[in-house]
């Protein structure tokens, strides 16, 4: 479903270019449960936004379900964040000035859809416990109901994919539990392939891709 | 996204507020300033809608006031094809009113030939009567006069009462109103009572308004009358006439000032040229024998006389105009600049604020071209709600400004220019978030998002 291929990525600064992954290839199935795991700077994160479409490698080839991204335009990567990926950030990433329930809906806003797509942000909003919470401001809601909201926001296109940038590195313990629950739920009942990037090895279970990353590269 | 771009502004309540006052303020100076232009052209539309009849006066006098024609023209003028009804009209400045000496708004004492006036069919004066009765023929020979309700109020005075004007006592038999600030200054009165106590050339008139039978086109009127007196001769209007009477080709400053001091004493100047005969004004002599060829030689292909309709006037007024409003919109600019350059600077600033924001947004599927519609989007709200408060502002300013000064100032601020305004506004706005939204969409998602 997901494959990595031969990907370099660096970043300059002034005149120096700073390599940050330096040659990666891997494989991730349809339906898996994977984590990218390893130090700070190993370039784990970077790697999830090619996954993404948020930025492109410097080389390589990233193909998803089957698309090869480099060679898909502007609007046609949009397209695809916006109705196969769904990213839940470490920092919640919620707009400070919008309700619980317009932060969901944020992907349909520009193309009109948010009236239509109410009722099921609602919904996706109770099942993660926040029915009570609609019309609150992020300001307004804890860190775990922060990160539920994103949880609800990118399941809410009932994406292919879940892309997590350390879901619960802002959480403590229990709430970190509860994101990992509602994403293995999202997995196993909508066959998501959710890619989590995370320090805490202690939310790996058996059966989960486990990609390690050192210095830019797969460690073996 | 409406919704979400109010939200954003509402969010930033200082810097959105401050932002929209700066349109705001330029947008009603905007609306100020054109509402001058407005008001000129409100007032001569509405002005001259009430004076539908045509206007013979002497060639090149830039007002009815500096025109003088013989008097014994008015037969002559009736005769022609066309002409139905002609009232000559004697026009003076009334300088002193109840021993206040009139500057602004000027005052005129207007001399009409009552019969006549009578049979107009758009006598102006006669269908705005206010309170006792128009002129009647009984009246000529007498100070009878009607005033416009402007000058009654300013000097306490009604039907009945007495009002010295120029230092002779007229009575007010009626008070007329019409709207207008260019009809509503005079004071109407026998041409024959007029003439005496102005020192009128009892032989001249100042104009001729005529009203033509309506089979024949104005303008075929107009060219008839026209070349019916081309063959006279009459001194043509000349600004510098006065100055060039005073002051001789070899002419030391002593004499100047001792020729200016006899014609103040000899009350000459005064007089407007209204108040000569066309003789005086015809230059004789010989040292002026060249100039009197050249003026015979023009008198023989130009008519002494114009006839002017209400759209040659309009027409002047909108030459006029034409360059009042180039000096109202550079000043307008000036303004504009400013008000962009806010807007320019508030939506930088928001952007630059909000980088995070627009790569959740982008993460989520907005594409470029949905982050710039939003930033301008924001940024047009400044100007629609900008451009609202700045054309109401001007609006209530120029009824404020018309009721503190109703005699001297007319602004007019139509709904064409309101509307007008509020779109400018909401086009400078639109401009002024196009380069921060601009800035907005190239940001890489990816670092706004990492910078969180």
């Amino acid at each position: 479903m997901i494959n990595v291929e031969n990907v370099t990525k660096s970043f300059r600064r002034g005149d120096t270019e700073i390599p940050v992954l330096r040659g990666i290839s891997c494989e991730i199935p349809r339906g898996a449960f994977a984590f990218i795991v390893g130090p700070s700077g190993s370039g784990k994160s970077t790697l999830l936004y090619l996954i993404g479409a948020l930025d492109e490698p410097t080389s390589g080839e990233i193909h998803v379900a089957g698309r090869r991204l480099d060679e898909v335009d502007q609007a046609g990567r949009d397209a695809f964040r916006r109705t196969e990926i769904g990213f839940v950030f470490q920092s919640f990433n919620l707009l400070s000035n919008l309700s619980a329930l317009d932060n969901v809906l944020i992907p349909y806003m520009p193309i009109g859809e948010a009236a239509r797509r109410r009722g099921d942000a609602i919904e996706l909003l109770k099942q993660v416990g926040l029915e009570h919470r609609l019309d609150h401001r992020p300001a307004q809601l804890s860190g775990g109901e922060q990160q539920r909201v994103a949880i609800a926001r990118a399941l809410l296109k009932q994406p292919s994919i879940v892309l997590a940038d350390e879901p619960t590195g802002e959480l403590d313990s229990e709430n970190g539990a509860e994101v990992y629950r509602y994403l293995r739920r999202l997995q196993q009942e909508q066959n998501s392939t959710v890619v989590s990037v995370t320090h805490d090895r202690s939310y790996i279970q058996e059966g989960d891709l486990v990609l390690e990353i050192r210095d830019g590269r797969i460690a073996e | 996204m409406l919704r979400f771009a109010i939200g954003n502004l509402l969010s930033r309540p200082g810097r959105s507020s401050l932002s929209t006052l700066g349109l705001a303020v330029a947008i009603g100076g905007m609306v100020g300033l054109f509402s001058i232009a407005g008001g000129i052209d409100h007032l001569v539309a509405s002005t001259f809608e009430l004076i539908p009849g045509l206007l013979v006066q002497q060639r090149g006098a830039p007002v009815p006031l500096f025109s003088t024609l013989p008097a014994d023209w008015q037969q002559e003028i009736e005769d022609i094809e066309g002409v139905s009804v002609v009232n000559a009209e004697v026009l003076v400045r009334a300088n002193v009113i109840e021993g206040k000496t009139i500057i602004s708004p000027p005052r005129f004492v207007l001399g009409v030939d009552i019969e006549n006036r009578l049979r107009l069919k758009n006598g102006v004066y006669a269908e705005c009567m206010e309170e006792g009765r128009f002129l009647r023929p009984e009246d000529a020979g007498t100070t009878n006069c009607v005033v416009s309700r402007q000058i009654a109020e300013e000097f306490g005075r009604s039907v009945g009462d007495v009002l010295r004007v120029n230092g002779y006592d007229v009575t007010i038999v009626g008070t007329y109103y019409s709207g207008s600030m260019l009809i509503d200054v005079s004071i109407l009165m026998d041409i024959g009572t007029v003439r005496s106590v102005s020192r009128y050339d009892p032989d001249s008139v100042s104009v001729y308004y005529l009203e033509t039978t309506g089979e024949i086109d104005d303008e075929t009127v107009s060219r008839r009358i026209e070349q019916h007196f081309a063959d006279r001769r009459l001194a043509e209007w000349d600004p510098s006439s006065a100055a060039s009477r005073l002051i001789g080709p070899e002419m030391s400053l002593t004499d100047l000032f001792r020729n200016l001091d006899t014609l103040a004493k000899a009350g000459e100047l005064d007089r407007p040229a209204a108040e000569r005969s066309p003789e005086e004004d015809s230059p004789e002599g010989g040292e002026n024998s060249e100039r009197d060829a050249l003026s015979e030689s023009a008198a023989d292909s130009v008519s002494p006389v114009e006839v002017r309709s209400a759209d040659d006037w309009a027409d002047e007024f909108e030459n006029f105009m034409t360059d009042l409003d180039l000096f109202l919109t550079l000043m307008t600019g000036i303004g504009v600049v400013i008000a962009v350059l806010s807007i320019v600077n508030t939506m930088l600033m928001s952007v630059t604020e909000r980088r995070i924001e627009f790569g959740i947004l982008r993460a989520n599927g907005w594409s470029r071209g949905h982050v710039l519609s939003l930033v301008t989007f924001e940024s047009a709200l400044l100007g629609v709600v900008g451009g609202l408060i700045g054309a109401a502002l001007g609006w209530i300013a120029t009824h404020v400004v018309n009721w503190t000064f109703p005699e001297r100032i007319h602004l007019h601020a139509g709904p064409g220019l309101l509307l007008l305004s509020i779109a400018f506004s909401v086009l400078i706005g639109a401009l002024g978030g196009a380069y921060p939204a601009w800035h907005a969409a190239r940001l890489s998602p990816m670092e706004a998002i990492r910078r969180g």
